[in-house]
């Protein structure tokens, strides 16, 4: 990666980040999914369809990742950016499965970095409240903003930034060393790739424990899965299917409400 | 003269929000500095001293939390309040109790309602076209980019106004009526397909054991060498197609949901499953 790669990288790990001065909802909850996270390091690395066959495995892996109360389970943007990067640049040479394996690790290192860094500065916003406090107090209405963008906007993009930088820094000279892909041995492409397959398991999963709210609920999710196994569906089909499906429910539900 | 707050102003209150609710975020007073910040303009406009001001503003830069994209609904709700109160008709101590009783509710549905069901169920679409084909791989990405913003941007201001013009009263009846139960066991179905579609085709984990043999053919009287006599995946596949992937991904529901384990340490788990799977490839002959 070249320094100019690095920098867009970083910002965009700050950009994607929570509370990033474009707001969550373009931000975090855009910027920052895997789906568009890896069509933007493709742009920047000049590779959108290899980054993009890593990013899509690594959406679906983190589908489950849902924030309540700041509670931030991995840091995404700092995963996805992080890991697609590390694959593509490290990548080379080696087989699809082999390669989201590798995109898997990096992102997990991104992912604890950015946990980290997301607590550093959840510590270093808390003195932010005696400015807001100081500023109330004074009934200063057109100060309000500074605590909370100014103060937040410093503190969130040195936490995101700068150790980005660092990590993309090292991958970089890492990845200068030579080939990386004959490097690692069969056995740990093999893992990687196993690994890999297995830990769309755990996106399922999380998210699955966000709806399945009533026990029945198991045989609609065991339809979605029989409609790929035994129907030969392809995703988008069943989104359809589901589609119908959900406006067929909407429909009867009043009438089943009053029934029963 | 009976106090309103400008159009101006409410859009104003509400780009504070939308672009900065989660600027300072923290554990003393969670998005309480964001929503100060939003209340400025509101409070700079309804209230005419200093001190009434300061009033105001401390008891908006205390502890408040949502979900802040459904959660501007509690925005809307408090800046009619105020306006209320601004003029006498409503008091601080009711603000502030409306404020913290919100925090639940918005929360709850903002997260299960639109985090874990909205977003998931436009990522697998998104996805869906994406995976099509290599070359058109970056539609997906971009549809997602153009539609989650736009889409979200109007929910949440259409929730902000009406927030604003029917009060606590207006959120009260939609949550009272089941209209809200409706929608959300809706995309529950939505989402509960969709996701049974994605753990079929994404999840992957098979039972890598096999036993090869060379194998003599009496009828041709020649040695087969290398035959698979017994492929466990193959046959637990015949019993139920991708059974394994189905019990992987219940398995960490399971553990997930029931067990409270937490995601880094499933995380481990799943690591320490695919070394131990890997390895048992290695010993049978499965991997080489």
């Amino acid at each position: 990666m070249s320094t100019f790669q690095i920098f867009l990288i970083a910002l965009f790990i700050y950009l994607g980040s929570i509370g990033s001065i474009v707001g969550n909802t373009i931000g975090w909850y855009t910027l920052g999914r895997p789906l568009v996270a890896s069509f933007v390091v493709g742009l920047i690395m000049g590779d959108v369809p290899a980054a993009m066959a890593i990013g899509i495995p690594l959406q679906i892996m983190y589908m489950g990742n849902v924030t309540p109360g700041g509670a931030v389970a991995w840091d995404l943007s700092y995963a996805t950016y992080i890991g697609t990067a590390a694959a593509l640049a490290l990548g080379k040479g080696l087989g699809t499965t082999e390669i989201i394996g590798l995109a898997v690790v990096f992102a997990g290192i991104g992912g604890l970095v950015g946990q980290l860094m997301w607590n550093v500065s959840y510590a270093l916003n808390l003195p932010l409240n005696r400015l807001a406090n100081k500023y109330a107090e004074a009934g200063e209405t057109r100060k309000m903003y500074i605590p909370n963008v100014v103060g937040g906007q410093i503190i969130g993009f040195l936490c995101r930034f700068i150790p980005a930088i660092i990590v993309l820094t090292s991958l970089t000279l890492a990845s200068g060393q030579g080939d990386f892909a004959s490097l690692i041995p069969g056995w740990i492409t093999t893992l990687l790739g196993v690994f890999g397959g297995m830990m769309a398991a755990l996106g399922m999963g999380i998210i699955l424990s966000f709806l399945l709210k009533k026990r029945y609920h198991i045989v609609i999710f065991l339809a979605g899965f029989i409609l790929v196994t035994y129907f030969g569906l392809n995703t988008m089909a069943v989104a359809v299917v589901a589609v119908i499906t959900a406006v067929l429910y909407f429909m009867a539900y009043d009438k089943v409400k009053v029934e029963a | 003269m009976t106090k309103k707050i400008s159009e101006q102003t409410l859009k104003k209150s509400f780009r504070n929000w939308f672009f900065w609710n989660g600027c300072s975020q923290q554990a003393e007073s969670m998005l309480g500095m964001a929503f100060g910040q939003a209340m400025a303009p509101v409070i700079d406009e309804l209230y005419d001293t200093k001190e009434e001001k300061a009033e105001a503003l401390k008891r908006h830069v205390s502890l408040f939390n949502t979900e802040s994209q459904v959660g501007s609904v509690v925005n809307g709700i408090v800046c009619g309040m105020e306006e209320a109160n601004a003029n006498g008709e409503c008091t601080p101590e009711i603000i502030s109790s409306v404020k913290t009783a919100l925090i639940g509710p918005t929360s709850a549905i903002g997260d299960s309602l639109w985090v874990a069901t909205i977003i998931p169920i436009l990522l697998t679409i998104c996805l869906s076209i994406s995976q099509a084909s290599a070359s058109t791989s970056w539609l997906g990405a971009v549809l997602y980019m153009v539609i989650y913003p736009v889409l979200t941007c109007f929910i949440s201001y259409k929730l902000f106004r009406f927030g604003y013009k029917s009060g606590l009263e207006g959120m009260q009846t939609i949550m009272a009526n089941g209209q809200l139960e409706k929608l959300t066991s809706t995309m529950t179905v939505m989402g509960l397909i969709v996701v049974g579609a994605l753990t079929a085709s994404f999840v992957s984990v098979s039972l890598p054991i096999q036993i090869v043999r060379d194998v003599y053919d009496a009828t041709t009287d020649t040695v087969l060498s290398g035959q698979v006599l017994f492929n466990a995946d193959n046959m637990l596949n015949a019993i139920f197609p991708r059974i394994l992937p189905l019990g992987l991904t219940l398995g960490v529901y399971h553990l997930y949901a029931k067990k409270q384990w937490s995601p880094m340490k499933l995380m481990v788990a799943v690591l320490a499953l695919a070394a131990v799977l890997t390895g048992l490839g290695y010993a049978t002959g499965f991997y080489c």
